[in-house]
């Protein structure tokens, strides 16, 4: 083995500068897979840091012997949520809530540096009037993210707001309890888990193309060396030699890129915290995956890459003199497509039911989602090649006629361009017409409380005498509600909904919102706008997670491109000196480059993107276009991203044509 | 020897201080067979790049068919190379992904031939040069014979004033080169081509109406 090592540094350092191209393109495409998995593995953690810091919040179920009480409710200033723990100790053993020296004394609050920092720039009595003088501040243990709004309140055990039961709208994960508990909770909350279920969907998204774009970028290495490597085959190496030497040559390649992978992620974390989800950024420490994983992903990275150069290997192993001949590849096998559509046959009969099914249908779905993936990842170079069939087969230019045929000749590499895009155009064009409905809930300077019809009068009276000095109305509405809607018989709940209009903009509903506070224990008046601000913001974050995982897509395609360019104009570079000497204007040639990569680009990526938006189309509601435009944006950043990274091997192609005597190597 | 088609006079080419060329004149009648020898680093191939357009002679002038083309411009002097010239070079020149006739037809469709009528000119060169049958396999494909003889359809197909041969039976053995020269020679003139072969082996020159012998960049003698 050693001397594999060894022979292989000869090989790296001797092998001139064309192979030294070679094996940067390598580093390169190492690297960036490198910082794009970490990227991928970083995004996974840090929501999972998020549950855990979200958690302690929502209160579980009561024990046989608490220790403190503990409620969740959410306010609203500016539109914005600020969670509300309420916590009262029941005797000294009360646990000390995350990102807190101590528990609570009762009339303390402690907030979150954002909120208190919102308490200061706003008029008292549009925020900060709510609470009683901050007596600390919250840690980020309590905090889901750096501009979180956050205020821990210590009550007493018998004060009304902390036995007064919350509405039960658990499955928002804006409020509970109270409960009577002994220690804080670790699992996941409801909201929590669905977005570390999608959190873990886009890094299948990202994480296959990526692997697969590693392995290509392994062959790569193999490709520059097949033919030097069939001659040690010839000359008497055994297959085991030529495994290890090529191995060894690829694994060093790509533990320097992979090295390099985590300077570009370290580089990038600061842009990336910038990313909103769930109504903030994020914290620098929680992109970092720990230690244990860090490592992981750096060590495997080679592992994978060295794998992939021994498969890639296995053509010179088996068939020294198989390499140097350039044969018709084997056509494609329809197979591949059989296998999408008996997925999506699969999908068809029994996804209906997974719905009914809970969590574990849950895990079916993701199931079939991740075998789609493959199936589509499997079927993508049969289409490219039938693209280039088909571009091949109706060409009447040059330019068009070698882009087809090479499409034909390796359709697998025109996929690893595209896939990334392909995959995530769909999801991406069907989130981006998705838009926030008018809110269902009323005018938005209306705030609401809904309490027992027979106490209504009393809370308006109270209301009322609450907003002297504010021009606010307040009128009561009755309202009755079946307790099971299903059942037409049963018994009906009569609700007085206390209204109150404050004309006059956000700054006057917050004014409102101030001296309303702890009108009825346990209950905040809200707008119609904040009950929908959880479900907005979880569009919002579908599709900014959606886009980002299309950046990342493109990101990959961007240096696809680059690397398949670069290496295609260094494996031709015989032929295309040739092709110049013989007068082929180089801008031919560029073309025939560039179509390679657009016409599938186009064919695919875009043709999935607006199949996307195609079943998006219904669901748009008000047409309100923003999404578009931004999807549009990052589209034509990618395509534009795309054909630069193709247009930068362009000087290659010149310099490789440039010189009049071409010679093997 | 009739007009010149191909006239090189008194080239000079330098690279740095080494002088590759030193005043050398060439000329090649109309389906007339020239061989330019001589041993590595004679200066042979740096007269066939000058003599073809590729390069610039530092001095000295190349008329084709009367008309001077050293001094016209590169875009030109490509133009020239795709639809006057035809190359013929030791390996390499056919491009993979391409089956065979869709090679030969390239030079046609680069110069605006439509695909149909580049593909049927093409395939009519199959037939003479004993490549019936290989239209559409790839060169990956093709014995060396026969991918030269392919390279030969090609460098002929535009029906070239002139073609260049840069050591063309170099990667072959004897009998195939054998082959491969007479094809080369008979296919050119039969086209009322010339044929410059530029080639260190004295039995392809052989194949040739006249030798022109270089030596450090000049032309040494002249054999019939």
């Amino acid at each position: 083995m050693r001397t594999a090592v060894e022979l292989s540094w000869r090989l790296l350092r001797g092998g001139g500068r064309r192979s030294m191209v070679g094996s940067l393109l390598t580093l390169a495409a190492v690297a960036v897979s490198t910082g794009l998995l970490l990227f991928a593995v970083g995004a996974n953690h840090a929501f999972l840091q998020r549950a855990h810091a979200d958690a302690w919040r929502h209160p579980g179920d009561s024990v046989a012997n608490p220790t403190a009480i503990e409620a969740l409710s959410t306010d609203y200033v500016q539109g914005e949520p600020v969670t509300i723990i309420d916590l009262a100790a029941l005797n000294g053993d009360a646990p000390v809530p995350p990102g807190m020296s101590r528990f609570p004394e009762p009339g303390e609050v402690w907030t979150s540096p954002a909120l208190a920092h919102l308490m200061k720039d706003l008029p008292a009595d549009q925020l900060a009037k709510r609470f009683p003088s901050p007596s600390g501040t919250l840690g980020r243990d309590a905090l889901v993210h750096p501009g979180e709004l956050v205020a821990v309140i210590g009550r007493t055990a018998g004060d009304p707001a902390t036995t007064a039961r919350r509405d039960v709208v658990e499955h928002l994960g804006a409020t509970g309890g109270p409960s009577r508990i002994d220690r804080f909770e670790t699992d996941a909350s409801w909201s929590a888990d669905v977005y570390l279920l999608l959190a873990g969907l886009a890094s299948v998204l990202m994480v296959v193309p990526l692997l697969v774009f590693g392995g290509a970028a392994a062959r790569l290495t193999v490709a520059r060396r097949d033919s030097r490597l069939a001659a040690l085959r010839l000359v008497g190496a055994t297959p085991g030699q030529v495994v290890a030497i090529t191995t060894a040559e690829a694994v060093l390649t790509a533990a320097a890129g992979a090295l390099a992978g985590l300077v570009l992620y370290a580089a990038s974390v600061p842009l990336l915290t910038h990313i909103t989800i769930a109504g903030g950024g994020w914290f620098a420490g929680d992109l970092w995956p720990g230690p244990p994983l860090l490592a992981g992903v750096l060590a495997a990275v080679p592992l994978l890459v060295g794998a992939s150069a021994v498969i890639g290997l296995r053509r010179v192993v088996v068939s020294p003199l198989g390499v140097a001949r350039r044969e018709t590849p084997p056509g494609m096998r329809a197979v591949r497509i059989l296998a999408l559509a008996a997925v999506v046959i699969a999908f068809g009969v029994a996804g209906g039911g997974l719905i009914d099914m809970g969590r574990a249908g849950m895990i079916v779905l993701m199931v079939f989602l991740v075998l789609a993936f493959l199936a589509i990842n499997f079927a993508g170079p049969w289409v490219v090649a039938l693209i280039g069939r088909l571009t091949a087969a109706t060409a009447r230019r040059p330019a068009r006629l070698l882009a087809g045929r090479r499409l034909v000749d390796d359709p697998r590499s025109a996929w690893r361009t595209v896939a990334g895009v392909a995959l995530t155009g769909f999801v991406a064009g069907f989130l981006a017409l998705l838009n926030a409905g008018p809110s269902s809930g009323g005018p938005p300077d209306e705030l609401r409380v809904a309490v027992p019809y027979e106490r209504s009068a009393a809370v308006a009276g109270q209301a009322e005498k609450r907003l002297a000095g504010i021009d606010a109305n307040v009128s009561v509405k009755r309202t009755e509600t079946r307790d099971d809607p299903l059942d037409a018989d049963g018994p009906v709940t009569t609700t007085g909904v206390v209204t109150v209009t404050a004309p006059g903009g956000t700054a006057a509903v917050d004014r409102a919102r101030t001296a309303l506070t702890g009108l009825v224990p346990g209950k905040v008046v809200t707008t119609g706008a904040d009950e929908d601000v959880t479900g907005d913001r979880l569009l919002a974050d579908l599709r900014t997670g959606a886009l980002t995982v299309l950046v990342v897509s493109f990101l990959i395609a961007i240096t696809s491109a680059g690397i398949t360019s670069a290496s295609a104009v260094l494996d031709r570079r015989q032929a295309y000196a040739m092709l110049r000497l013989a007068g082929t204007p180089l801008s031919v040639l560029d073309r025939a480059r560039r179509q390679e990569t657009l016409i599938p680009l186009v064919v695919m990526g875009g043709g999935s993107l607006l199949t996307g938006l195609f079943f998006g189309l219904p669901f748009a509601q008000g047409f309100g276009f923003s999404g578009l435009i931004g999807l549009a944006a990052f589209v034509v950043l990618g395509f534009g991203g795309i054909l630069g990274a193709g247009a930068l091997s362009r000087p290659l192609l010149r310099s490789v044509t440039a010189d009049p005597a071409p010679r093997p190597d | 020897m009739t007009e010149p088609v191909l006239l090189g006079r008194g080239l000079v080419k330098r690279f740095g201080t080494a002088v590759a060329l030193d005043g050398v004149d060439l000329a090649a009648g109309r389906a007339e067979a020239v061989a330019i020898m001589g041993p590595s680093g004679s200066g042979k191939s740096t007269l066939l790049h000058c003599l073809a357009g590729i390069m610039k002679p530092d001095a000295g002038e190349v008329h084709l068919l009367g008309q001077r083309i050293d001094t016209l411009g590169e875009r030109r002097r490509s133009a020239l190379r795709r639809g006057r010239f035809g190359f013929v070079f030791q390996f390499g020149q056919l491009l993979p992904e391409l089956p065979a006739v869709e090679n030969v037809a390239l030079p046609l469709m680069l110069s605006g031939t439509s695909r149909r009528e580049a593909v049927q000119a093409a395939g009519s060169w199959f037939g003479p040069l004993g490549l019936d049958g290989l239209e559409h396999r790839r060169p990956g494909e093709l014995s060396g014979g026969q991918a030269q003889r392919v390279a030969i359809a090609r460098a002929l197909v535009p029906r070239p004033a002139v073609v260049f041969a840069d050591e063309p039976t170099g990667a072959l053995d004897q009998s195939t080169g054998h082959d491969t020269m007479r094809l080369l020679v008979e296919a050119t003139k039969h086209n009322g081509a010339s044929l410059v072969v530029v080639t260190h082996d004295p039995s392809v020159a052989a194949w040739c109406d006249r030798v022109t012998e270089v030596r450090d960049g000049r032309v040494l003698q002249r054999a019939a």
